[in-house]
């Protein structure tokens, strides 16, 4: 196990095109950590650039202390799963985990032992004289997992490893994952742009946007104090609301509303007469109230039962529109007009110049 | 009331399947018109000669036509088979293709592995340019080139004479002429050869090298763990076609290089029939050793294709 320090690290292509810019991260050791993000926002690269499979154009990386930079992917005691689970074809998972402790010319005894407690762990024993093409999505997961697991490296990197899984296996292979972690302690750095993988897995998630850092954080403080706007929308399921509003008279004033709030809920936020602010606000923390009694009124116009809950989409207004989470089955229609009542105290506000969180500024 | 009419499936099983040919045939009448020419040429070139490969059993006189031509039997596989040239046209063929199959069926495929591991795209684009252009040059263009290279005053005897070595008609010594006939065809099929195999290395999953590169392998590694092994299928495949040509050589080239002087080494299976079949328009003679090159042609193919099987699960078939 060992620590993972970036230092300013940025991606630079010949092209001009800057892919990570200033990434400063200290990762402890046995940490899990999740790199998490849209599409292009430069997580992979930065994943890339620890194992060694990309080159680090500027700043320091260091692997349990050791500055590891122009160090190749095999001297920096690294193992990687792949997104394509990158097993070799024309060998049986028995030589596919086997294959780098015999190019570490490890001796054959230790070579199988480890390959056995692997698949030993990973349920992999029956599948050992399985050719990689005869194993389901699920399974060769498994194998690409045990091939980093035997070489007992000092990091493990797993790059989007669960995307090509369907919805039910992705999971069960989510849980096998963090037990994995807890069961054998490693550091691990975990790439995905799924945002329940990363509230679900990590100790700590590290949200990234067109190669910056946005916010990194635990889970919940990542869930409960979005540090900007886009952190806020990025993070949950169903997404944050967004109501674009006025600061006035103690309140907020948007095209379609007026949100009372009080002083106590506003206490905590650095807010000035007339700025214009982004309201976010978390499907859960909109209730449905009787007639009059709620702050915020528009039409219900989608309806979503789920069962245990339901999810509501509300036109605000002419522009806006609102997700709101209510617990349990609701005998409601789309098209019916709905009041909602607002948790002030859960308000995010976020200034709509910089969409910085003015909760968070004013601490 | 209504009665139901009764159905006749046997009727109208043929009817449904004529109605399916035919809409698929209008649905997708562009593509069948593509495919016409290239089925027009094998009914033509290739299955219509095949009826008249009857010939090989009957003596034939084209004055009196096919159906009116005596039938001998095998009497010309016999007369082949004993021949005086039976064993040196066996060996020759066998021996060029064996040659080949040494030295000219690994060419492109080391060529292959070669430019991959080029990092100047600019570089590449010039050796595959360079190697691609003596395919398109014409076989008797080729032959004329060497020719004249390969004289007592050519450029070959130059650079031999220059090293202190003696000059002489290399296309007149049969010692030479397998080597120049193999050389020749590499020179001139090793660059567009190499194409399918470039292409294969281009489908190999990227992935696997970098996962190869974390498991500690080096650039040797890599190639013998994950390039060789991704090429496998295609080296087969091609060596399975290869397998089955064995007895064959194609005959334009030696027609154009030898001479009575490299009989000896150079006079294969074609161009015996040539000169038995058309020169002396002997044509039942050529059309048995005709068959009987193609039925050990076809022979060698399942042969191959099932050896490859077995060694290495791949196979054409």
């Amino acid at each position: 196990m060992a620590a993972v320090s970036l230092r300013n690290v940025r991606k630079l292509y010949s092209n001009g095109y800057s892919a990570v810019k200033d990434f400063t991260l200290d990762i402890g050791d046995g940490e899990f950590v999740v790199f998490v993000g849209p599409s292009g926002c430069g997580k992979s690269t930065t994943l890339r650039m620890i194992a060694g499979l990309e080159d680090i154009s500027g700043g320091t990386l260091e692997i349990g202390g050791r500055l590891v930079n122009h160090l190749p992917p095999k001297a920096r005691d690294i193992s990687m799963v792949f997104q394509n689970y990158a097993l070799y074809p024309h060998m049986s998972v028995r030589q596919n985990l086997a294959f780098a402790l015999k190019l570490a010319g490890l001796a054959k005894a230790e070579v199988a032992r480890r390959v056995e407690d692997a698949a030993t762990i990973l349920q992999l024993e029956p599948l050992l004289e399985r050719k990689p093409r005869e194993l389901s999505g699920g399974q060769r997961q498994r194998v690409a997992l045990g091939r980093a697991l035997v070489r007992e490296p000092k990091v493990f990197l797993m790059d989007e490893p669960l995307s090509n899984l369907d919805a039910k296996l992705r999971v069960e292979m989510r849980a096998s994952i963090s037990k994995l972690h807890r069961r054998i302690g490693v550091t691990t750095i975990y790439v995905t742009h799924d945002q329940v993988e990363a509230m679900t897995m990590g100790d700590r998630i590290v949200v990234m946007k067109d190669g910056e850092i946005q916010q990194v954080a635990t889970p919940i403080e990542l869930y409960e104090r979005p540090l900007n706007k886009f952190v806020g929308a990025f993070m949950g399921s169903p997404a944050m609301s967004f109501l674009a509003a006025r600061y006035e008279r103690g309140g907020f004033a948007g095209s379609g509303f007026t949100l009372a709030t009080g002083k106590p809920a506003l206490d905590r936020l650095a807010l000035t007469e007339g700025q214009d602010v982004w309201l976010g606000i978390r499907p859960e923390s909109l209730r449905i109230a009787s007639e009059g009694a709620g702050n915020l009124r528009g039409i219900a116009d989608v309806v979503e039962p789920l069962g245990a809950e339901t999810i509501i989409g509300v036109a605000i207004g002419a522009d806006d529109r609102l997700v709101a989470r209510i617990g349990g089955h609701l005998d409601l229609r789309a098209g019916t007009p709905i009041e909602l009542s607002l948790d002030a105290t859960k308000l995010h506000v976020f200034d709509r110049t910089s969409e910085r969180n003015l909760g968070l500024d004013c601490r | 009331m209504t009665m139901a009419t009764p159905s006749r499936p046997d009727a109208a099983a043929p009817l449904a399947l004529r109605a399916r040919v035919c809409a698929e045939l209008v649905r997708h009448r562009l593509v069948y018109l593509m495919l016409a020419p290239v089925v027009a040429y094998f009914l033509v070139f290739q299955y219509a000669p095949m009826i008249a490969a009857v010939i090989a059993f009957k003596d034939y006189n084209p004055a009196v036509g096919i159906a009116a031509s005596p039938w001998v039997g095998f009497d010309w596989f016999r007369q082949f088979f004993d021949g005086l040239f039976f064993n040196r046209l066996i060996w020759n063929t066998l021996l060029i293709n064996l040659y080949d199959l040494a030295f000219g069926f690994p060419a492109p495929i080391v060529l292959a592995l070669l430019m991959n591991e080029l990092t100047s795209q600019r570089f590449k684009r010039f050796v595959q340019t360079l190697t691609y252009l003596p395919h398109f040059i014409s076989v008797v263009v080729i032959a004329g080139m060497m020719l004249d290279f390969l004289v007592r005053d050519g450029v070959v005897n130059d650079i031999i004479a220059a090293f202190g070595g003696r000059r002489e008609s290399l296309l007149l010594n049969p010692d030479y002429f397998r080597r120049i006939f193999v050389g020749s065809e590499i020179w001139q099929s090793i660059g567009w050869g190499s194409i399918i195999y470039l292409a294969s290395l281009a489908g190999i999953n990227p992935s696997l090298y970098e996962a190869a590169k974390i498991d500690g392998a080096n650039r040797w590694q890599q190639f013998l763990h994950i390039t060789l092994p991704g090429l496998t299928p295609i080296i087969m495949t091609m060596l399975i076609l290869r397998l089955g040509q064995l007895m064959t050589v194609g005959f334009e080239k030696i027609l154009l290089l030898y001479n009575p002087v490299t009989y000896e080494t150079a006079d294969v299976i074609s161009t015996y029939v040539y000169r038995r079949g058309i020169l002396e328009a002997n044509y039942s003679y050529a059309a048995a050793v005709g068959l009987f090159n193609s039925a050990l042609a076809l022979l060698l193919l399942f042969a191959s294709n099932r050896l490859s099987r077995r060694l290495t699960g791949n196979s054409i078939w």
